[in-house]
């Protein structure tokens, strides 16, 4: 019975068709494996239909076109440490901030090769940068946090822990910006119900896929001002 | 945050991630690997009709969450582990167990040209052919690689098409032995 699953595969095999399911065992295996690797050697076998590329590129855009018109899904997700797909996901950062206007031209966005974990260790570092005054030290206590617009990048600062932290303040998916809920300590995306916290770890998203964290923006203290390293104002 | 569209101007290089060539949207993406999956898929199940299902799969699965622009290695990175995990699920399905598999080695990142996958695949077959007897080899080239009829099989191999089944049963059943011993 087995022995003519295994003929009917090969059968279909040689006649080009799809051939049909039947339950293997292991005589079967090397016999199936064998006929594949002799008829992938077939001329002119590696190349995919020129019909079949643009039927799957027009069933790529309506996927693609349906999602994204897609009403948001039902309940917030929780981060889900997916580090293939948070790899992936890092680099929506770049769309983001273009999409926003909010790097001016030779900024890069540094990335490390696959470690980007849930802290959102990219920093934002600009080519040509400057340290920029976004609070007064006396008006940034402990457990506080500040939103600032520099003009060329927006963002938030916050001490926790005497340590300060300052983060962008536009939305990794789509570049929207992100609004301060100060009691809960959290930045909200007004577009899609993502959230982020003040440290710029994902909180919670209704994505698809997860949005990278934040990029980090290098912050110091110093005479009294707290400042980031920024790409300077436009003029 | 004004005058977005004159800032990114006229001088300057382009924003760009740092680590490689990345392609601008998805349509790239998919411009410039749906040859490779192809073919990659192709190598494993042979048969057309197959290859084609899986090749769509593996963009239906992956493409959304690649809808963002990503580096060229990230992306056929990706693509790849996609189709690992469409090629065994797909033997899962029909016929329960993994006939063939895509190793680490086998991936999008690896592939060479299209001329140079096509004797990669013809030098595979060779290695089979050149480890059995030639009334064996002669009915599978015949068979398989050149896709005769078993009435031209047996035509041109001067035997009876009932024999020319046997013999081609015979000689499939030797090349997965040759496997097994090595």
């Amino acid at each position: 019975m087995r022995a003519r699953g295994a003929r009917r595969f090969v059968a279909d095999l040689l006649r080009g068709r799809r051939p049909r399911s039947f339950r293997a065992d292991d005589t079967d295996v090397g016999q199936l494996r064998a006929a594949i690797t002799l008829r992938a050697a077939q001329p002119g076998s590696a190349t995919p239909r020129e019909e079949f590329v643009t039927d799957l590129h027009r069933r790529l855009a309506d996927q693609l076109a349906t999602e994204q018109t897609a009403t948001p899904l039902p309940a917030p997700r929780p981060v889900v440490d997916s580090t293939r797909r948070r790899l992936v996901a890092a680099s929506s950062i770049a769309v983001a901030a273009a999409a926003a206007g909010a790097v001016v031209d030779h900024t890069v966005i540094s990335r490390g090769p696959a470690q980007s974990g849930a802290g959102g260790e990219q920093t934002l570092i600009p080519s040509t940068g400057q340290w920029r005054t976004v609070s007064a030290s006396a008006d940034l206590a402990e457990g506080g946090v500040q939103g600032f617009d520099l003009g060329t990048v927006v963002g938030f600062v916050a001490r926790t822990g005497g340590a300060l932290r300052a983060v962008s303040g536009v939305c990794t998916h789509l570049g929207c910006r992100l609004a301060l809920d100060a009691a809960a300590r959290r930045l909200d995306c007004p577009c899609h119900r993502t959230s982020f916290a003040v440290s710029g770890e994902l909180l919670r998203y209704q994505l698809p896929v997860p949005p990278a964290a934040l990029p980090q923006f290098e912050v110091r203290e110093m005479h009294g001002e707290v400042q980031v390293y920024a790409p300077p104002g436009p003029v | 945050m004004g005058g977005g569209a004159d800032e990114r101007g006229a001088d300057g290089p382009q924003l760009r991630v740092v680590d490689g060539e990345f392609y601008p949207d998805w349509e790239a993406v998919y411009r410039d690997n749906v040859d490779r999956v192809y073919r990659l898929m192709f190598a494993k199940v042979g048969n057309r009709p197959d290859a084609e299902d899986l090749t769509a799969e593996v963009f239906l699965a992956a493409l959304r969450p690649l809808r963002v622009s990503a580096s060229v290695g990230e992306v056929r990175a990706y693509l790849s582990a996609t189709a690992r995990t469409v090629l065994a699920g797909y033997w899962r399905r029909t016929l329960g167990r993994e006939i063939t598999v895509l190793t680490d080695d086998e991936g999008l990142e690896s592939m060479p040209s299209e001329t140079a996958a096509a004797s990669d695949a013809t030098a595979r077959a060779a290695l089979i052919l050149a480890g059995l007897p030639e009334n064996y080899q002669r009915i599978l080239q015949l068979r398989f690689v050149e896709s005769c009829s078993v009435r031209e099989a047996a035509a041109a191999l001067g035997i009876s098409v009932a024999y020319a089944k046997v013999l081609q049963h015979r000689a499939l059943r030797r090349a997965a032995q040759l496997e097994v011993d090595g």
